[in-house]
């Protein structure tokens, strides 16, 4: 086990992470947001309904779209030289400087003392239909897995196959994948925790939830 | 890629356009080679018409060809290219041909109505139980009238597609069951109740005649057939073999000589009636017995047309490109010739060479190939997006087909030698992140190359 | 002591005063709080003889500068007397009203919704020496006198549904209802049996109800008070309002006001007036029969002199409902009208029986009916001349008599002869058949050839272009949308969920009707789509034409909004009711178009819906209402649009009691009063995928509940799981469906059965 307290003081040295604000497709750019350092918010209210500052216009075949921050944060660079300009897919049009929040940093820790499972080829996974049914209904927590079990469907090349999961047996406190994206081989599929480590976990938690200050 | 390569031999500009994806295929070196960087669009997916179109007019493009896939028998798209404020040249048959060859129900009432032969059956979705009935009824008697051992009739949901919705059955008997099955699956489905009745058709060949027509009504033009009947388990071609027959060197129980003619001639004419006014293929199948069927028409160019080009002369000349004759003709060109003057010679093969692996059920493999590399010959043309200098992941999105190579002989044994001969040295070689060897089709390629065109 | 007592009592009616007049400057209410003031501060050094007589003094003031206050009041601060907390509340009412009651379905705030109560009460009536108790239903909205657990008389679903019952029970019981409509509004929450649903199913529930009803409005807000409004005599309070939205609603929706912006205190005044909200208003507009006067500045419980007066009067209304309809009443019926003008006169001096016979009943109901039906004629333009008038109802008049040749009197002898027809026939088949067994042997032994010529002919018909019969695969008449004319993309509202590409506009509305071939949304598109592409080509015939939307209030700017909405659209009135055949079968169909005034519904589309109604009553024809979509009622006609809930309630009531098919289809958003009656009484209603239903919109929820409700709340999904609809469709099959629902659904009445 990691010295979570090391963790905690190396996130707080570096307390937030750069976000990269792309163009989803090929349009022609116009920038509303033009300051960095504006402050700007994610989709807000108990449902999201709520969409996030609104940074940019992206127009295609006389659609216009609006680009929103993906979360809170402020802005660090506008890349001003696309204004009005035609742009390709993936082009980046700004950074945010996105402070963690509590939640991340959970995750972000987690991620370091957790066993994790990982991708063994680039596809497309998903879980079994009884995890995925109560993972759905009750969040990861209620799934325990052990060495063995038939937890995942891999679908690659428009195929599908089963894959077991190998390592310790616990309850699986973290899912780091979405439904129909594509994982990369050795990316981690999720974090399983040990039963005997729960109480370790939970101090972690509880630490982060009372140490950590969220800024931004 | 060919395309490209079209495009640079007809002297014309050209911008290309890829995904984060695809960064390193060949297409996208070869077009950054031959047109720069600014020949070179980043989109988000090739799936979206969107960015096709956008990028066509920041490039300032006329005209835009659809490729082999995705949009070139979307007559929608077509549609969209030719009739939107700025419209653009389409590189295909216009809309309406598209949309009503696309059709299959259209294309066979089509053919009908000319006396083209079709697959025995409804040419119109049945939606009345007792008529239905009676097809199948006959359709079981007129194969036993053909000394049909196992008389098999096709329910089909006549809006489904793609294997859907298609139960077969063996006797009269089980007619009314199977039929409504099928039925509520279509209603539930696709919300339409139409059932097509056929007969289904065993040990069939896959013939195809190339067609190329003008934008002025001129005389529909064909450059001979092509056979295609390697296919792995789920029909999807592996080996392309032009002309359709060889009568000069095999034996048929049936006149192949003349079946080719009568598919050819056949084609010209639903050609001519549909107005036709680009590259298409019309698809046949051929019974044992030597009855010709027309199955489709694939209205745009298909992947295997090297193979018909190969053995094809113009006023005697070989080099003959077809995707530069269907930009020309698309951008108003006449052809320059006539069928007198298209001759063919000899016989080309055209292999798919797929990461795959035949013995379990054609499994697609995916992973880094390290080698790839074959001993080039003038008989010989390899197109490939694989590079052989350096290693290439596979992207998992699409079929890993690796390359297509076209060889060509003056005679059925001197290509199938030769064939035989690539594959011998071809080197392929590559792991995956398990560390599993390559699988491709090369050995059943090789295999199958030994009784090419036998029937 | 008793000084003390009258000098709080008077400091509460200044209060009282304060509250009424808001903050409201006047010379009269400074004078009496100075007067007070002096007093108190000074009473203190007073005898108590001199006390006494000031305080009388003081009293004396008080009483007369009430009554000359009650001459200024305004509209508005009329609003503020049904809110005040000391208004009398329904409990007072049975408690001075009545002569003995029983509250039923609670204690206090354990009840399923305290804000509705019902009782069972008693009148006591001595007549000629004789004591006769008379059972009545009381139903009304209980504000309390601003206890928190009422919720100021907004009623939530299940109190509606509670309500409804018990008119069930007092039909059964055959006692009249009293109502008491104390409600600013209803509850909007969509939650079973839903606030707009359950409103629908209690005006259905009363346009039929056989027993007399007597309504009395204090606060009459919209929905809420339909709920239980609708009724054979309507009285109201002097003081109260009857009103098609809250003033301050009103002043949101004039001010363009969103998210809890609050309108200035001038814009609500100015709207309280122009809906024309108060009693007398609504008297002379004909939507309440008698205005029964309150004391100055309006009842509170210490007024017992009131409820003597309203007792007299719901007595005397129940009487009069009774007699009407009633055979023996003469002389009864003489005095009672005589009385009608006569102070003082009590109800109680003579003596009707409540329960009605059968007859009676159908009288009574059918009485309602007329009289809801020639309401608010007033409130819209018919411009056709009076000979096209008279043409109307005379071929109206065939119509009924036409069907009833045709589709009853004919029809049941008809039947008969068919069926006995088909018994001879199908003996006469089986005689054959047995005869023509020797024959058929006979044919196959003599020609075995044959078989072989008839599978050739069968094989060419495998093989051959087969007569695609044309007359079986109907081709609806084209229609291109002008969405579809303009070369730009549309991207789908699920495009982040559902990955859907964005989309061609002429692609998207003119091949695939307006739906993503992705996830299936519906994108909105125009009421003519459905014109074309439901019903045969060529077949719709427009009826009703002249019928025009007017602006019965001269409310402020209407009359420019209407001018703009009839030269955009080319309609009249947010109603096209017409005549068509869906595959031969002939409908009659009332749409709501969603683009006029946002497809809300003033007088003229209620009477057009009323008239469509009853032609497909008179025609024996289907009845469907395509809602395009609805905001609800026109609230710039005030109660001239309310009354419209009623109104088509009971024509489609009759409608479906004849034994007709009466379908709802709801496509875009369809809200409040609309769904509140005659379409959510349907027990067919459809919804186009996509489409929102509901009572209120989120604002309105937000403001009035201080939910936050999620943003799927009014899909269709939610609606078709809360049983509010009965079917979802996609739009390409409204065709095929409404062919279907035509073929199995409905009652016995329709000509093509």
């Amino acid at each position: 086990m990691k010295d979570v307290k090391a963790l905690l003081e190396e996130m707080k040295s570096a307390p937030y992470k750069l976000v990269e604000v792309a163009a989803p497709h090929t349009g022609v750019v116009e920038h509303v947001l033009t300051e960095p350092g504006t402050k700007v918010t994610g989709p807000q209210g108990s449902w999201g309904e709520r969409p996030g500052t609104l940074l940019a216009h992206l127009e295609r075949e006389r659609n216009k779209k609006a680009i929103r921050a993906p979360m809170r944060g402020e802005v660090e660079k506008v890349f001003t030289e696309h204004a009005g300009r035609f742009v390709e897919a993936g082009t980046v049009l700004y950074t945010l400087r996105h402070y963690l929040t509590k939640d991340e940093v959970i995750q972000e820790i987690l991620k370091k003392t957790l066993y994790l499972f990982h991708a063994r080829e680039q596809a497309k996974y998903y879980f079994f239909p009884e995890a995925d049914t109560k993972i759905k209904a009750y969040g990861p927590q209620s799934v325990r897995v052990r060495d063995g079990q038939d937890l995942f469907i891999v679908s690659r090349m428009k195929r599908e196959s089963v894959l077991p999961y190998s390592g310790p047996e616990g309850m699986i406190y973290a899912v780091y994948f979405k439904d129909n994206h594509s994982v990369e081989a050795g990316q981690p599929l999720i974090g399983v925790c040990p039963p005997d480590q729960l109480p370790l976990i939970q101090d972690v938690v509880n630490r982060v939830k009372s140490e950590w200050e969220e800024r931004g | 890629m060919r395309i490209v390569q079209a495009c640079v031999k007809l002297g014309l500009d050209f911008v290309c356009v890829h995904t984060a994806a695809d960064a390193h295929s060949g297409h996208v070196r070869l077009a950054r080679e031959q047109g720069g960087p600014g020949s070179l669009y980043r989109i988000s997916s090739y799936q979206d018409a969107n960015e096709l179109l956008a990028v066509a007019d920041d490039a300032g493009a006329t005209a835009l060809h659809p490729g082999y896939g995705f949009f070139a028998e979307d007559f929608r798209f077509a549609r969209r290219v030719t009739e939107r404020t700025r419209a653009l040249t389409w590189i295909g048959p216009s809309w309406r041909v598209i949309r009503d060859l696309g059709d299959k129900i259209n294309t066979k009432r089509l053919a009908r109505g000319l006396g083209v032969p079709t697959v025995p059956g409804s040419d119109r979705p049945l939606y009345d139980e007792p008529e239905a009935e009676e097809i199948a009824a006959n359709l079981f008697s007129f194969q036993r009238e053909q000394d049909v051992a196992r008389p098999v009739v096709l329910l089909k949901a006549s809006a489904g597609g793609g294997g859907m919705g298609i139960e077969e059955i063996h006797d009269i008997d089980s007619f009314r069951m199977t039929y409504r099955r099928i039925r509520n699956y279509a209603k539930r489905q696709f919300g339409d109740e139409g059932v097509l009745v056929e007969q289904r058709i065993f040990d069939f060949n896959h013939l195809e005649v190339q067609i190329l027509c003008d934008r002025h009504g001129g005389e529909p033009l064909h450059f001979g057939t092509r056979n295609c009947s390697v296919q792995s388990t789920g029909r999807q071609k592996r080996i392309e073999v032009a002309p359709g027959f060889v009568p000069a060197e095999l034996r048929y129980s049936f006149d192949a000589a003349a079946v080719l003619e009568a598919v050819k001639d056949h084609s010209l004419a639903i050609a001519r009636e549909a107005g036709y006014d680009s590259v298409g293929t019309w698809e046949w199948i051929v019974t044992p017995r030597g009855e010709p069927f027309l199955m489709e028409v694939n209205t745009r160019i298909q992947v295997e047309n090297g193979v018909s080009a190969v053995i094809s002369r113009i006023g005697g000349k070989g080099g003959v490109d077809l995707i530069a004759e269907q930009i020309r003709c698309a951008l108003g060109e006449r052809p320059g010739y006539t069928q007198k003057d298209i001759t063919f010679e000899g016989v080309g093969i055209e292999y798919r060479l797929i990461a795959e692996d035949p013995d379990n059920k054609f499994t697609p493999w995916a992973g880094r190939i390290d080698s790839f590399s074959w001993e080039s010959a003038p008989w010989l043309s390899v197109h490939t997006q694989v590079p052989t200098d350096e290693p290439y992941q596979i992207p998992t999105d699409f079929d890993p087909n690796l390359a297509l190579a076209i060889i060509w002989g003056k005679d059925l044994a001197e290509a199938k030698a030769r064939g035989l001969e690539f594959l011998d040295k071809l080197v392929l070689g590559g792991t995956d992140s398990t560390g599993v060897e390559l699988k491709s089709n090369v050995e059943f390629l090789r295999h199958k190359t030994e009784n090419l065109l036998v029937f | 002591m008793d000084i003390e007592k009258r000098i709080q009592s008077l400091a509460a009616r200044l209060k009282y005063i304060q509250d009424i007049f808001a903050e409201r400057e006047d010379a009269n209410i400074e004078l009496l709080h100075s007067k007070l003031k002096d007093f108190t501060d000074n009473g203190g050094a007073m005898s108590a003889q001199e006390a006494a007589r000031q305080v009388e003094a003081l009293e004396d003031l008080y009483a007369f500068l009430e009554k000359k206050l009650e001459r200024e009041l305004t509209p508005m601060d009329k609003v503020r007397i049904v809110r005040h907390p000391q208004r009398i509340c329904l409990k007072d009412i049975l408690e001075n009203v009545y002569d003995n009651y029983t509250e039923i379905g609670g204690e206090g705030e354990y009840n399923i919704d305290p804000s509705v109560l019902i009782a069972r009460a008693y009148i006591t009536r001595r007549v000629g020496g004789k004591v006769y108790n008379q059972p009545i239903m009381v139903i009304g909205q209980e504000k309390g006198h601003g206890e928190e657990f009422r919720n100021g008389g907004s009623v939530k679903p299940w109190g509606n549904a509670k309500a409804q019952h018990y008119m069930q029970v007092a039909e059964t019981e055959n006692i009249p209802i009293h109502t008491y409509v104390f409600t600013p509004g209803a509850y909007p929450l969509e939650d079973y049996p839903g606030a707009a649903q359950q409103i629908a199913r209690n005006l259905y529930e009363m346009a039929g109800l056989k027993v007399p009803v007597i309504a009395v409005f204090s606060e009459g807000g919209s929905g809420g008070a339909e709920a239980i409004g609708l009724a054979d005599v309507r009285l109201m309070l002097s003081h109260g309002y009857y009103s098609v939205i809250s003033p301050e609603g009103a002043a949101a929706i004039e001010g363009r006001l969103r998210g809890g912006q609050r309108a200035s205190a001038e814009l609500i005044e100015t709207c309280a007036r122009r809906l024309k909200i108060t009693a007398d208003d609504n008297r002379t507009m004909g939507y309440v029969d008698r205005v029964i006067q309150e004391p100055p500045l309006g009842a509170r419980p210490e007024h017992y002199d009131f409820f003597k007066v309203l007792r007299s009067e719901v007595i005397r209304a129940t009487d009069e409902v009774v007699l009407n309809v009633r055979g023996w009443k003469f002389f009864r019926a003489m005095t009672l009208s005589a009385q009608r003008n006569k102070r003082n006169a009590s109800a109680e001096d003579i003596y009707v029986r409540w329960t009605l016979s059968a007859g009676a009943r159908d009288r009574l109901v059918w009485r309602r009916y007329q009289r809801f039906r020639r309401m608010s004629r007033h409130a819209y333009i018919d411009n056709s001349p009076l000979t096209k008038k008279v043409e109307r109802l005379a071929r109206e008049a065939g119509w009924s008599v036409y069907s009833f040749f045709k589709y009853d009197f004919f029809r049941k002898h008809k039947k008969k002869f068919t069926h006995m027809l088909e018994e001879i026939g199908s003996e006469f088949q089986v005689v054959r058949d047995k005869a023509a067994v020797p024959l058929r042997w006979a044919r196959r032994a003599l020609a075995p050839g044959r078989a072989a010529v008839c599978s050739e002919e069968a094989g060419k018909s495998l093989t051959e272009l087969s007569c695609w019969d044309k007359g079986s695969c109907d081709t609806p008449g084209v229609y291109v949308s002008p969405q579809a004319r303009e070369d730009r993309v549309l991207t789908c509202t699920n495009a982040e969920t559902h990955g859907c590409k964005d989309l061609w506009a002429p692609d998207l509305f003119g091949d695939f009707a307006g739906v993503c071939p992705t996830c299936g949304h519906h994108f909105r598109m125009e009421y003519q789509w459905y014109l074309h592409n439901v019903f045969d080509y060529g077949s719709i015939f427009e009826f009703s034409r002249s019928v025009e939307s007017g602006n019965p209030l001269d409310y402020d700017g209407l009359s420019a909004k209407l001018e703009k909405a009839k030269a955009e659209t080319g309609l009249k009135s947010a109603c096209v009711t017409f005549e068509a055949r869906i595959k031969h079968v002939n409908v009659i169909c009332a749409t709501l178009v969603g683009t006029f005034r946002g497809g809300s519904v003033g007088a003229a589309e209620g009477e057009k819906f009323v008239r469509a109604a009853e032609r497909a009553r008179k025609k024996h024809y289907p009845f469907i209402a395509y809602v395009h979509g609805t905001a609800g009622i026109r609230i710039q006609e005030g109660v001239n649009g309310v009354i419209q809930m009623p109104r088509c309630t009971m024509a489609v009531r009759r409608y479906i009691e004849a034994g007709g098919l009466y379908i709802v289809v709801y496509d875009t958003n369809s809200y409040a009063g609309p769904v509140a009656s005659f379409l959510g009484c349907s027990p067919y209603q459809f919804a186009i995928r996509s489409a929102n239903i509901g009572f209120a919109g989120p604002g309105v929820i937000k403001e009035t509940t201080g939910l936050d409700i999620p943003p799927n709340y009014h899909v269709a999904h939610q609606a078709l799981s809360r049983g509010h609809i009965h079917g979802i469709w996609d739009r390409r099959d409204v065709r095929a469906n409404l062919n279907q629902a035509l073929q199995t659904m409905g009652g016995r009445n329709l000509y093509y059965r």
